[in-house]
């Protein structure tokens, strides 16, 4: 095997032969329950003068990267990391690192919680040295450093000097290097989780990636635990090694919990590269999808990773020829390892908008949607880095990191398909909206799907469904105290229309406060018509600067301030904030149906434009320089009594 | 060291359709005669036990037979790839080498645990790193420039005047413009304030009197008039307080050392001669060999 066909065997999670360097009726409620319910039932209570004591709502949305690897991941060493996961968490927590190339990289500002997710192939099997075993205590040389260590301090440090001098010198005992007696880069891996976890300000959850890439598909999962290292460590990473089909993900999910008492779910991720696997109508085997893998599926995959490095997954042109903002960042040359080509007709089962209409047929014919899912972006960063900035991107491995010459050169090439560097998206984040930023605080939001997609930005974005929500509403100035008491979140469901009522939503967006100012909020709906086909439409229910929609009732553009010389743009047009109050104008009681909010911001320039203005260097015609960033909430589904 | 890295290390396993490769030590069984293989009951136990921590349950003994054959085959194919050669100069195996290197400085770094005395003198050398933070306890409300527009100005000075007028009293939803986030926070940290109003707006904040309806402040919103009512300011705290963040950073230096140290003693049995014809670096040939 040559070293090209191993680093094309490991292109897995890279995408191909990467090429240089080396490589209600009226009481709504959702599946996990509303939070705070009791206590938003009386949002201002009596007791207090303030209307804002006692809430237990959550009041402000966390931001994190929940997929990031580490130089512990095989792939992202070959390209060159060097970074393990204690450099991740302390860029994450906000600290300047130097990157594997060499470069100072540094956050805008702190991100508020991390998942570092590993590749488990190979991450549990590794071997280091054993402490205080008594297999290891019969070895002289190892007693005395033993007890060294345990005094610790300074005597501590000199043990470790010892040892590190002994290996240096070849001398190691041969006990120490006894696989049986060895810890794994499993429990090391969450002691470092342990380590950085700080409730209250920073959340490093205990999570690994699942890789399954079966022909070349991506059906990746990223694996996230609500627990602490007393239970993670009884298990070890169940991999792609094991199974590759999710079904068995699921099960062995099933199995940590049942063993440890612990909490645990899977993220899917990269639909645009599984080459129509990920939201298909079919099970791992090709064999049409039952009752039961539909509840399994719904129930350990709250959430989809719809928007990442290698590609924004909502939606395509092809689907949604209609939608004038489709196609973001789109990546759908080929699956991942582009050994086969994309067809048209692969694309209706890889994309989040898609994926979530043939959830509501499947429902009907299953009688549980599998691909009831919320929404959140991540990196998949390789470089240790979770930089999601157009201005701040440091690519998606150590191989691309800011160079002159990286947006040109090709990222990935199989065959007749190429990806560039230029294609690479720099998205994207998590946004969580949690009552306080600790592990259990924030894997409860995920799992009720209280979440929301951003392509880097923080900007706070609000979804509340209700029956009876009203513009006062939504001006009123606590319009979340509103939205939880009269309606559900994002990720929550609308039952049995009440007679003669529509769906009345309260939506609201901040822009982040030190970003762009915002185009536009828009309303999706999916449903399924009378006859049993599927269909989308996309409302722009509020937009900045006055607009007035043309004849055809298209909203014309918010305008373009962003300057590809010089890399700047500015806020003299758009909002800071949009909030309106929106009726479906279109409903029908008896159809089922979901919404959910994609917010536009103004356009600014693209990384590639960051590039080309710090680098010096022109880019060819066909690469973007201005982009419009946005995010994407989780759906709020209505579901008719049957 | 060189016995170690001369040891049949590790082994590799290919597979599905050449998706994967991963490395591990080798037990011992690859030492002696070339053309024996022994699968002795320790490594039984050991690849026993690791498929329970994966699937939650010991193999059946079908399974078990199954996982030993594997085992069997994979030394074969170790024993044969490390007999081609195939393990040099290939570029996975050598970064799975320096890993397994590097992991072994690593891990006796982490090992280490400091005494009191060690975390009071880092604590005392590195006041910032662990000062507690400034706190804010304060109310605002929000002006939204796009809706204002020109009137922006002169409607933050009515505003702040009947807010002056109404003191505490005042029901602060009601005023002002629709704001997504809090109106009122309690105890807020310096940081948090930064992150939800930016950089400026808490520069800012920090130079307000207490008490008193103030502004308009910008930030990258718009306008906002602030009261703070209490103000906590920041303080170095005592080790009791800050215990795990004294010794993980504590920890984080011990093993940036350690392991430069490693580095350094391997590398001083070594002569490295870099031929390259135009160094790029004005130090020469060590440029090239020095880690950062």
């Amino acid at each position: 095997m040559t070293r090209t066909s191993i680093i094309a065997a490991l292109g897995f999670a890279l995408g191909a032969t990467l090429t240089a360097p080396a490589l209600a009726a009226e009481q709504a409620v959702t599946d996990e329950g509303v939070v705070g319910k009791e206590a938003v039932a009386t949002p201002h209570p009596k007791q207090h003068y303030s209307p804002y004591a006692g809430r237990s709502y959550p009041t402000r949305p966390f931001f994190g990267d929940t997929h990031l690897h580490t130089a512990l991941s095989l792939d992202a060493r070959a390209f060159g990391n060097t970074l393990g996961p204690e450099e991740a968490y302390r860029f994450a927590r906000g600290e300047e690192v130097v990157s594997a190339t060499g470069q100072p990289a540094k956050l805008s500002r702190p991100l508020d919680f991390l998942v570092v997710a590993d590749h488990a192939e190979a991450l549990g099997t590794m071997v280091e040295v054993a402490k205080g075993n008594p297999a290891v205590m019969s070895d002289p040389s190892c007693k005395r450093w033993h007890d060294m260590m345990a005094e610790g301090g300074q005597t501590g440090v000199r043990a470790a000097i010892e040892i590190i001098q002994a290996l240096s010198a070849g001398k190691v005992p041969k006990a120490l290097l006894d696989p049986q007696l060895g810890r794994s880069i499993w429990e090391n891996y969450t002691a470092i989780g342990e380590k950085y976890n700080e409730p209250g300000k920073f959340t490093a959850f205990l999570g690994y990636e699942w890789t399954s890439n079966n022909k070349g598909n991506n059906l990746h999962r990223v694996v996230i635990f609500r627990d602490e290292k007393s239970k993670t460590d009884q298990i070890m990473p169940f991999s792609s090694l094991d199974s590759e089909n999710p079904a068995d993900l699921w099960k062995f999910l099933q199995g940590y919990q049942d063993r440890t008492g612990g909490s645990v779910l899977a993220i899917a991720h990269n639909g645009n590269l599984s080459n129509g696997r990920m939201f298909a109508l079919v099970d791992f085997f090709g064999n049409p999808l039952t009752r039961l893998y539909a509840e399994t599926r719904a129930k350990w995959e709250p959430l989809y990773e719809v928007t990442q490095i290698k590609g924004d997954g909502e939606t395509h042109k092809f689907l949604s020829p209609n939608d004038e903002f489709a196609g973001y960042e789109i990546w759908d040359k080929a699956n991942l390892d582009m050994s086969e080509l994309k067809k048209p007709e692969m694309l209706q089962y890889e994309y989040a908008r898609q994926g979530l209409k043939i959830g509501l047929r499947l429902e009907k014919e299953l009688g549980t949607n599998p691909y009831k899912f919320g929404m959140i972006g991540s990196t998949d960063s390789h470089t240790s880095l979770a930089t999601a900035g157009e201005d701040n991107f440091f690519g998606k491995h150590s191989g691309v990191e800011p160079s002159a010459g990286r947006a040109t050169h090709p990222a990935a090439k199989f065959g007749d398909a190429v990806i560039m560097g230029w294609e690479m998206a720099a998205s994207g984040y998590a946004a969580v909206w949690a009552t306080e930023n600790t592990r259990e605080a924030l894997w409860d939001a995920m799992k009720r799907k209280e979440t929301y997609a951003t392509t880097g930005p923080r900007m706070v974005v609000r979804f509340f469904g209700g029956w009876n929500f009203e513009a006062k509403n939504a001006t009123s100035g606590d319009l979340a105290a509103a939205g939880y008491k009269d309606g559900v979140p994002m990720g929550g469901d609308l039952k049995q229309a009440p007679k003669g009522k529509s769906p009345t939503f309260l939506v609201a967006a901040l822009k982040d406060p030190i970003g762009a100012n915002l185009d536009r909020i828009q309303i999706v709906k999916g449903w399924m018509d009378a006859k049993g086909d599927l269909q989308e439409k996309v409302y722009d229910v509020a937009w900045s600067d006055a607009r007035k929609p043309g004849a055809d009732g298209k909203l014309p553009a918010v305008g373009n301030t962003a300057d590809v010389k010089t890399a700047t743009w500015s806020n003299t047009i758009g909002a800071a904030e949009l909030i309106t109050a929106w009726k479906d104008p279109d409903f029908d009681a008896s159809l089922k149906a979901f919404y959910y909010v994609r917010v536009i911001e103004i356009p600014t320039p693209r990384w590639t434009c960051y590039d080309a203005v710090r680098f010096g260097v022109k880019m060819p015609p066909e690469v973007p320089m201005i982009t419009q960033e946005r995010a994407y909430t989780s759906p709020i589904w209505y579901t008719p009594a049957t | 060291m060189k016995g170690l890295l001369r040891e049949p290390l590790l082994h590799f396993l290919l597979l599905g359709a050449g998706l994967f490769v991963a490395l591990d030590l080798v037990g011992k069984g690859s030492n002696g005669d070339p053309g024996r293989i022994v699968v002795t009951q320790g490594q039984i136990e050991h690849i026993a036990a690791t498929f329970a921590r994966v699937h939650e349950r010991l193999p059946d003994p079908p399974e078990l037979e199954a996982l030993i054959r594997d085992h069997v085959r994979e030394e074969v194919y170790v024993r044969e790839a490390l007999a081609l050669g195939l393990d040099r100069d290939d570029t996975i195996i050598r970064q799975r080498l320096r890993q397994k290197v590097e992991f072994l400085s690593e891990d006796v770094a982490a090992s280490v645990e400091p005494t009191d005395a060690d975390l009071q003198a880092y604590l005392t050398a590195h006041p910032e790193t662990f000062r507690v933070e400034r706190r804010f306890t304060f109310s605002h409300v929000y002006l939204n420039p796009e809706r204002r527009r020109d009137s922006l100005a002169r409607d933050a000075t009515q505003l702040l005047a009947r807010l002056k007028q109404a003191g505490a009293g005042a029901d602060l939803a009601a005023l002002g413009d629709p704001f997504l986030l809090d109106h009122e926070f309690n105890r807020m940290a310096a940081s948090d304030v930064v992150q939800q109003f930016g950089e400026r707006f808490a520069t800012k904040l920090g130079e307000l009197p207490l008490g008193e309806w103030q502004g308009p402040l910008e930030s990258g919103y718009g306008a906002h008039l602030v009261l703070v009512n209490e103000r906590t300011e920041g303080r170095l705290p005592a080790l009791g307080e800050v215990r795990d963040s004294v010794r993980r950073e504590w920890q984080n230096v011990q093993r940036l050392e350690a392991n430069e140290k490693f580095f350094q003693g391997l590398l001083d049995r070594y002569t490295v001669v870099v031929e390259q014809e135009r160094p790029v670096h004005a130090e020469g040939k060590i440029a090239a060999v020095k880690p950062r």
